[in-house]
């Protein structure tokens, strides 16, 4: 459905100090500076998945939605979705695909959402009956009922969300980029928008390509997963390997009966949390099993469970690690990698 | 405590001033009502004056009128109503410092740029219509007066019809209206006394000429001495009657907007 | 095509629903248009009051050169602007790639999106002073005269359209100077006059290169019989050579747009 290859991403930017002088400078020669948001890029996603993008602001993940959406044209490599080419842009190809964009909305603002649906299905061209019967669903999927004819205004932000899902779908697309969905909200919407998603992807066999830094949302709706940093791929695959290829540690959460003394504690593991009744331990693969063994017949335990380390921790190493090996490889040019712009930087 | 706080408050709007230069060019050139008035009447005067004015006379007019408008601007009514609008005049409201003062010094701190504008305009004024201009050293003197008492005419009013927004959803349309009204009575479309006489007579005692006319009278040194004592105290009676209405209404505004949580 | 209508048809749907919003302000913004109106006229009426004819125009015909004005000022005001300025809104917000990214054409989408309907009364302003005009000059407009002006004012909604649209190309490359469509509506002032008020430079400057002057003369001329059919076919090409150059404006800033920014 979706492949990329040797995708990359530059764009020029004209660095300004703040200042009446730096700005009269400007005026006579600019200091242009050149960006690489995503960098030699190569991956496919096959009809129907769901898949994530991890990374920390600025990797390029949003840079890369847009370009496979065909709202920024690629500086180098070849792109197909859908089986078109989405930088032409044709009509058949924007039907087929969506973008919804966490905190910016296509819904008119002073207007009830029925009022963007209606425009919408003019502009996408969807015959009556299908319309009638894709809000009848999307109503019933997302719980609408009484929102449609309220101003969008007086929603409330989860509300608007629902709704901006619901105006995004309204045509069925085949291909679903969503940039940080959940952004903002709070964790029983996010929770809903999850299962949406999931139930839309399910329901009709639509591919999903998610972008996020909340882990859960990844964790949650995408098998497959691919972290971005600095505008490269790092890793591409399920999410359990990653979590193993980073971090082979795991943590050993106990429940005492009564204190233990730290050095009785060093022994089995890194010391992560100390307290009277709670302890956790991080452990390395090879030393789990004698840890384990060892806490078991000479602590007194209430309850022992090993776990992987959150996500969090595991996508701050894997970030960390990566910056590290920047530093140490940067060469002496002046393309800055990263650093993701807000729209309209002039 | 706010004269203390002034100085920073110039400088900090001063830069605010030089990093929008952009916008402030644009909203400077879009004053051009005064040219366009200028293209008509100086067809009209072309085979002989009008009145009082000769085609440099309206030159002169015109062109004074172009300097008072620029100098006195003032855009506190779109500021205030938007921060009304938005509920950010909360977060000022909670300073230690009374809004409309920030407002006023804000607009202040721009006056550098603003006579940087208009310099041309002073320039093509000595150049062209010298002569029109007045000669009295003492009206010259009570310029500056009249200018600063027009700037705050039109402040205040600004200030008054934005803090009605604390009431009322359409402050803006009555701002428009007001600006239509002035537009006529005030001098900037049509030079007052090329009225008919009634319709001057009404409009030399109301306070839109204060605003605008007034100024340019003493650019063109119109009025005697004595007579623009005179004008100069009704305008600044007029001053002091707004900063009273607007301290009415400000105080109104703030008990509502503390009942309605804004 | 039929999809076209439909698109239309749903677009100006929705913007009129939304001026429809708020029904107060639909009634004062309805008074206000009144108003300028009203404003409009008043230099005019001040200098028919002392001259019989003006630049080779007398009142009445001067009266169809205003009316013109209030039309175009009325679908300028009302319909251009607003939807343009959206579109700066939609940059600066982030949401342009909405519109981008719908199976439709951008321009078609931005013009339409926000109608204010109440300028309509301008419209009728203008009908009416049209109405006076000829009731003055004591006759009526052959069919042939009203089907040339009315093929005028097509051209000159076209141009004002097109250079519209060119600010807003320049204003996506350079965001921060978006208020120069505000500049151009106020330049857009000397269309009050018939282009024969002004004299040399001037007189260059607003028939050859920003024809404005000619956007309000042309339809005029043309209800009373004076137009030549070469200068309306000239000016015909003119227009639809304009609306084509800033077409490709409007895509080349999109094309920019969609590869120069991040």
């Amino acid at each position: 459905m979706i492949a990329v290859e040797h995708l990359t991403k530059e764009y020029r930017v004209h660095r300004r100090e703040p200042g009446l002088r730096a700005a009269l400078r400007s005026l006579v020669r600019r200091s242009m500076e050149t960006v690489r948001a995503v960098d030699d890029v190569t991956f496919e996603v096959g009809a129907g998945e769901r898949v994530g993008f991890l990374g920390p602001n600025g990797a390029g993940k949003t840079t890369t939605l847009k370009v496979l959406s065909g709202l920024l044209h690629p500086t180098s490599g070849k792109v197909t979705v859908a089986g078109e080419v989405p930088k032409e842009r044709s009509t058949s190809f924007l039907k087929q695909i969506t973008l919804v964009m966490g905190q910016k909305q296509q819904l008119l603002w002073d207007l009830p959402p029925s009022e963007t649906f209606l425009l919408n299905r003019a502009i996408y061209d969807i015959p009556r009956a299908v319309y009638d019967e894709t809000v009848d669903e999307l109503t019933k999927l997302l719980g609408l009922g009484p929102l449609l004819g309220k101003p969008t205004r007086q929603l409330s932000l989860g509300e608007r969300m629902k709704c901006e899902l619901a105006v995004a779908l309204l045509h069925r697309p085949r291909v679903l980029f969503l940039d940080e969905p959940t952004i903002g909200l709070d964790v029983s919407m996010q929770a809903t928008v999850r299962s949406f998603v999931r139930a839309y992807n399910e329901r009709f066999s639509a591919t999903v390509l998610l972008t996020s830094h909340y882990m859960d949302d990844v964790a949650e709706l995408c098998p497959r997963v691919l972290v971005i940093d600095h505008g490269r791929v790092i890793f591409d695959g399920a999410l359990g390997e990653l979590v193993k290829r980073i971090r082979p540690d795991k943590r050993v959460l106990l429940r005492l009966s009564r204190p233990v003394q730290r050095r009785d504690l060093e022994a089995l593991g890194t010391i992560v949390e100390h307290g009277e009744e709670a302890v956790v331990l991080q452990v390395s693969h090879g030393q789990l099993q004698s840890s384990v063994q060892r806490a078991l017949t000479q602590l007194p335990l209430r309850d022992l469970t090993v776990e992987d380390p959150p996500l969090e921790e595991v996508m701050r190493e894997l970030f960390a690690r990566g910056a590290k090996a920047e530093e140490r490889a940067l060469p002496a040019t002046g393309v800055a990698r990263g650093a993701e712009h807000t729209d309209g930087a002039a | 405590m706010a004269v203390k706080a002034y100085p920073a408050l110039l400088r900090t709007g001063f830069a605010a001033a030089v990093a929008y230069r952009a916008e402030f060019l644009i909203w400077m050139f879009s004053t051009n009502m005064p040219l366009i008035m200028l293209a008509l009447w100086a067809a009209v005067a072309r085979n002989g004056p009008v009145g009082p004015y000769t085609q440099r006379g309206f030159v002169a007019y015109y062109l004074a009128t172009l300097l008072v408008r620029l100098m006195s601007g003032a855009w506190v009514v779109w500021e205030l109503t938007m921060e009304i609008r938005q509920g950010t005049l909360a977060l000022r409201l909670l300073r230690p410092l009374h809004p409309l003062v920030a407002y006023s010094a804000e607009n202040l701190a721009a006056l550098p740029l603003r006579g940087v504008i208009a310099l041309p305009v002073v320039g093509i004024l000595l150049w062209s219509a010298r002569a029109h201009l007045g000669h009295d050293p003492f009206l010259w003197a009570i310029f500056p007066v009249a200018m600063l008492g027009a700037w705050l005419l039109t402040f205040l009013v600004m200030a008054i019809i934005g803090t009605l927004a604390l009431f009322l959803e359409s402050a803006t349309s009555l701002f428009e209206a007001w600006l239509g009204i002035s537009a006529v009575l005030s001098g900037y479309l049509i030079p007052l006394d090329l009225f008919p006489h009634a319709v001057q007579r009404v409009a030399l005692v109301l306070p839109f000429r204060f605003l605008l006319s007034f100024p340019v009278e003493l650019i063109l040194g119109k009025p005697a001495r004595g007579d623009a004592l005179l004008l100069l105290a009704a305008q600044w009676g007029y001053v002091l009657l707004f900063l009273a209405v607007l301290s009415a209404v400000w105080r109104a505004g703030l008990r509502r907007y503390a009942a309605y949580g804004g | 095509m039929k999809r076209l209508f439909a698109i239309v048809r749903a677009q100006l749907r929705a913007s009129a629903a939304l001026a429809l919003q708020y029904r107060v302000e639909f009634v004062v913004e309805g008074a206000l248009a009144v108003l300028w109106v009203g404003v409009t006229l008043i230099p005019i009426l001040v200098v028919f009051g002392r001259t019989q004819v003006l630049a080779g125009w007398s009142f009445p015909e001067m009266l169809l050169v205003l009316g013109w004005f209030v039309a175009l000022k009325g679908f300028l005001e009302g319909a251009v602007s607003p939807s343009l300025m959206n579109v700066i809104e939609h940059v600066r917000k982030g949401t342009l790639d909405f519109i981008l990214l719908k199976p439709a054409d951008a321009q078609l989408l931005v013009s339409i999106a926000k109608i204010e309907p109440w300028r309509v009364v301008d419209l009728a302003g203008a009908l009416l002073i049209f109405v006076y005009a000829f009731h003055a000059l004591g006759r009526v407009p052959s069919a042939l005269d009203v089907a040339a002006s009315l093929a005028m004012l097509v051209a000159a909604l076209l141009v004002l359209y097109s250079i519209s649209i060119l600010v807003v190309s320049i204003a996506f490359i350079a965001v921060r100077v978006d208020n120069l469509l505000y500049l151009f509506q106020s330049v857009f002032d000397v269309a009050r006059w018939p282009s024969t008020i002004f004299r040399g430079a001037l007189a260059v400057v607003f028939t050859y290169l920003l024809p404005l002057a000619l956007m309000t003369t042309y339809p005029a001329l043309a209800l009373l019989g004076k137009l030549t059919p070469a200068t309306a076919f000239g000016s015909l090409l003119g227009t639809v050579a304009f609306a084509a150059f800033a077409r490709l404006a409007w895509r080349a800033s999109i094309g920019r747009y969609t590869s120069a920014s991040s």
